[in-house]
């Protein structure tokens, strides 16, 4: 007789897994979800019926068309120089036997912790087309009738941006180059070809899709920064659709609002595209040849171009971070900033004001504390994700993953916009004014650098480890604290970094989601270098650039070198 | 003509010396296997002959020229060489066609000409009707092929290959062994060949080298190194093997453990090792020595029954037919017949089997 097919009792299910990720969707459907939505509608139903008044109002301003366009060419610019100099760099470091190599890779990598309006702070100290450092250094050595450079333009606006974006291309383009197995080169170079043909004919074509999810990674970011553009574009009345919608928010009317509603949709619009074409289109292409052995990387010999070459990146180091960084930091301790820096001119006067003056303590206190909270539920639920992504067939566990990564690919200003307008009361939520608001802005931003690295990191964990804890007799629970918890701890410790220092120092969406009692570090900072004191301001940038190196220090101590930034 | 000679190379990355005063004459159209376990340095071998690794000291010679050492170096891509990579390695942004087409599109040659070689080298490799497809759609075996065609389409004199078959199941690599044979005898080039398959590099080779710890142990042909190994190592690495701990003296060696002995006018005198092949041990009377010992195991395998007897402490694989299973009960006594032996002086030490990575 066969045995009975029938299926057991119908019994409910409760799979505790199942509610997690039904737990997390509900936050991120609440928090993310429905403000970004109603964001959307509230530019095309601004009048309460279906209309594009709103659109045709904004764009028929010029100046906002002017922004829009500023936008667009100082993103593509900088997208375009992004990538010629990320491409060379990572193979240069990655796949030759350039001198330093190993300390220019740190120094590439660290540039992309720091906060970009600390660029912007710099250059602007160095390149005023009147009193710039190098400027009038330059105007001296070549005798030019005038300093050469204006920061104030597009070309000055382009330049900051280049320089503190294309770090985020040469991390991506890194990353790929290491997958890449290195037999495929020596086949390459075995049938004949040189190295530079095999860079053409092998390296560059099977780099593509990175090189354009780079390319598009790098135009985001720029489009949506704040930071410089407000630094540097605001005093040469140059504006972008950024600073427009700040603008338009400080305006403080519905009519305001609703236009800032109307240029924050085309914002996102772009970025949701680009997160569409990385993820759906690129994502597919990426070619896998991770290989078994021989992965030590394929060393091309620059031969005679070697010194030559690592002269060039070393020049290049000294200008993009060296010099900026230095001028930071120097700026902190100048008296009068029209005078060089000499001993009658030095002091310390800023580093103690930032260390004692109450409404700086009480926004570092506030950044602290929402970074910290910030950090740690996002690592949380990176975890848990983490683990359901990577050891479990739970139905859905793809859906938060997604809604995470489309929240990390909003614009910081469409994300904060989006939450003033439905967090303040009128759905039931109120947390506008108060740093809770803070906290999500920063969890929906960043989460997603924390559940990546755990997530790489728990892939290469054989699962025959988490098996042998199971068949001992632990449950899910003991066995994620027993096992996983303690074999991924530096990942979960980089990871936590990677969420706290940018909401550390955030400026975009704290501008817009402050209130008197919730300022944020970043703000600070941004109120002092616009309107009191840039030395001040200086000051705290540099505490948070030594910050950044002592975090990245940290990091490689714990995970032996793996891991940096 | 392409010989390869290799005269006294060493590589050491760093401290650690990989491979020890290699030095060896690889004759033209001869079939060469470098045959160790895995970090013995045999790939290190390869890579140097490609070019890909620089010897710290010796020399490489392809043919005539010097393509390593005093003083020169000529990159890979100026040897003229094929190679197939363990992974393949084959670009998964080109075509079949297009893979397999690039050493003569590097090389310049006309279209045509291109088009005929590339058609050619795939009929020998079994691809042809797959030329359009990429290789993201092909099979393990069949990229193993594209990667075969592209080394061969140029028709370079001198063939490398890393570990071709590592990564193919059984049966394919078999059939595998059996091409590349053919290829090379229908091309007429000289091939070395990495392995850590001793049964792929008996079946293929003109002669072998057998390496261990960056140090060579024996170069023969197939028959040599099994018949004669050259110590204890190659004994063991190359085949299966028992030892049998015992002591020479008056013609004789006593086995340890032993109140037996077998017949011996050898050279050693004094402690030994008695190498014994299972297939020359013998349940059944076959002329050879007789000894005593118990049944401890039996396996039965299909075509052979492989029986561990225990003989005065010490183990002895035997390989026994396979209709005897039944007759065969764990624990009984037997008496095996020893027709064929090797003898090897015994310096104390217990680890020429292991491995050291």
């Amino acid at each position: 007789m066969q045995p009975s097919l029938a299926p057991a009792k119908k019994e409910l299910h409760f799979d505790i897994k199942w509610l997690i990720v039904a737990a997390i969707v509900a936050l991120l459907l609440i928090f993310e979800v429905f403000p970004l939505i109603y964001l959307v509608l509230r530019s095309v139903f601004s009048t309460g019926r279906f209309s594009i008044e709103a659109f045709q109002r904004v764009y028929s301003y010029e100046l906002n068309w002017e922004a829009v366009r500023n936008t667009l060419v100082t993103a593509t610019l900088s997208m375009f120089f992004g990538i010629m100099i990320a491409f060379p760099l990572a193979w240069l470091v990655g796949r030759t036997n350039l001198y330093g190599k190993k300390f220019f890779r740190t120094l590439f990598v660290m540039t992309y912790m720091v906060p970009p309006y600390v660029g912007a702070m710099a250059w602007l100290r160095l390149l005023n087309p009147r009193v710039g450092t190098l400027n009038v250094f330059i105007q001296k050595l070549l005798g030019l009738p005038q300093p050469p450079f204006n920061i104030y333009s597009i070309g000055g606006l382009v330049w900051v941006l280049t320089t503190f974006y294309y770090p985020y291309a040469f991390i991506t383009i890194s990353r790929a180059m290491e997958k890449m197995d290195p037999s495929l080169e020596e086949a390459s170079r075995i049938s004949g070809a040189s190295p530079l043909k095999t860079l053409f004919t092998v390296t560059l074509p099977m780099m593509t899709p990175s090189i354009v999810a780079a390319a598009l990674l790098v135009f985001v970011s720029a489009a949506s920064c704040y930071g410089i553009p407000s630094i540097i574009g605001a005093p040469g009345q140059i504006h972008t659709v950024t600073t427009r919608i700040i603008d338009f928010v400080y305006i403080g009317s519905q009519e305001g609002l609703t236009d800032a509603t109307t240029l924050a949709v085309f914002l996102m619009l772009i970025s949701n595209a680009v997160l569409y074409v990385s993820t759906f289109v690129l994502g597919r292409r990426q070619y896998i040849t991770v290989s078994g052995k021989s992965t030590r990387p394929n060393i091309v010999d620059l031969g005679r171009w070697r010194i030559l070459l690592t002269v060039l990146v070393a020049l290049f180091s000294i200008v993009i971070v060296v010099i900026p960084f230095v001028t930071v930091a120097m700026t902190s301790v100048t008296v009068n900033m029209g005078k060089p820096l000499t001993a009658s001119n030095f002091t310390w006067k800023f580093w103690e004001r930032i260390m004692t003056r109450e409404s700086i303590l009480h926004s570092a206190k506030n950044s602290l504390i929402s970074g910290t909270i910030a950090a740690t539920a996002g690592i949380v639920i990176s975890l848990t994700m983490a683990y359901l992504l990577v050891r479990t067939n739970v139905k859905g566990k793809r859906i938060p993953d997604f809604l995470i990564t489309m929240g990390s690919g909003t614009p910081s200003i469409v994300i904060a916009l989006a939450l003033i307008m439905t967090m303040s009361g009128r759905f039931g939520i109120n947390i506008y004014n108060t740093l809770t608001i803070m906290i999500v802005a920063y969890m929906i931003k960043y989460m997603l650098m924390g559940m990546r690295t755990i997530v790489s990191a728990m892939a290469q964990i054989h699962p025959s480890l988490e098996e042998a804890s199971q068949i001992s007799g632990a449950g899910w629970l003991r066995v994620l604290k027993d096992v996983t918890i303690p074999l991924i701890g530096p990942s979960v410790v980089a990871g936590w970094f990677l969420i706290f220092m940018p909401s550390f120092y955030e400026l975009t969406m704290s501008t817009l989601l402050y209130s008197t009692d919730t300022k944020t570090l970043g703000y600070e900072l941004f109120t002092y270098q616009t309107y009191h004191s840039q030395q001040t301001a200086s000051a705290l940038a540099t505490a948070i650039l030594l910050m950044v190196i002592v975090v990245n220090w940290i990091l490689n101590k714990l995970t032996k070198g793996e891991f940096s930034i | 003509m392409a010989s390869i000679t290799i005269e006294h190379v060493t590589k050491a990355f760093g401290d650690v010396v990989v491979l020890k005063d290699f030095h060896e004459t690889i004759q033209d159209k001869e079939f060469v296997t470098l045959l160790g376990p895995s970090g013995c340095g045999k790939t290190t071998m390869l890579r140097m002959i490609a070019g890909f690794e620089k010897p710290t000291s010796g020399l490489i010679k392809i043919g005539d020229r010097v393509v390593s050492g005093n003083g020169t170096f000529v990159p890979p891509e100026k040897r003229g060489i094929g190679m197939v990579f363990q992974s393949y390695a084959v670009w998964p942004h080109m075509n079949v066609f297009d893979n397999v087409a690039y050493p003569l599109k590097i090389a310049k040659r006309p279209k045509d000409e291109i088009k005929k070689k590339v058609e050619r080298v795939l009929e020998t490799v079994h691809l042809s009707q797959y030329a359009q497809r990429f290789p993201m759609q092909l099979s393990g075996g069949q990229q193993q092929r594209v990667a075969l065609a592209r080394a061969l389409v140029a028709e370079p004199s001198v063939l490398l290959l890393d570990e071709p078959l590592s990564n193919l199941d059984a049966k394919l690599r078999e059939s595998m062994r059996f091409e590349i044979k053919q290829i090379q005898r229908e091309y007429g080039i000289t091939v070395v060949y990495v392995t850590h398959d001793q049964t792929e590099a008996m079946a293929m080779s003109d002669r072998i080298v057998v390496i261990n710890r960056g140090v060579v142990q024996q170069v023969g042909s197939p028959t040599e190194v099994y018949r004669r190994p050259a110590n204890q190592f190659v004994a063991d690495f190359v085949g299966t093997i028992n030892f049998l701990k015992g002591e020479a003296k008056g013609g004789r060696i006593e086995l340890q453990g032993l109140s037996q002995s077998i017949p011996y006018d050898g050279m050693y005198k004094g402690k030994v090792v008695v190498a014994i092949r299972p297939e020359n041990v013998s349940l059944l009377p076959n002329g050879g020595q007789p000894l005593n010992g118990r049944l401890t195991n039996t396996f039965y395998l299909g075509d052979i029954t492989d029986c561990r007897v225990d003989v005065g402490g010490q183990h002895l694989r035997v390989i026994a037919n396979s209709r005897s299973y039944d007759t065969l009960t764990e624990g009984q006594e037997v008496t095996v017949y020893v027709d064929d032996f090797l003898v090897y002086e015994d310096d104390g030490r217990d680890d020429h089997t292991q491995i050291v990575t």
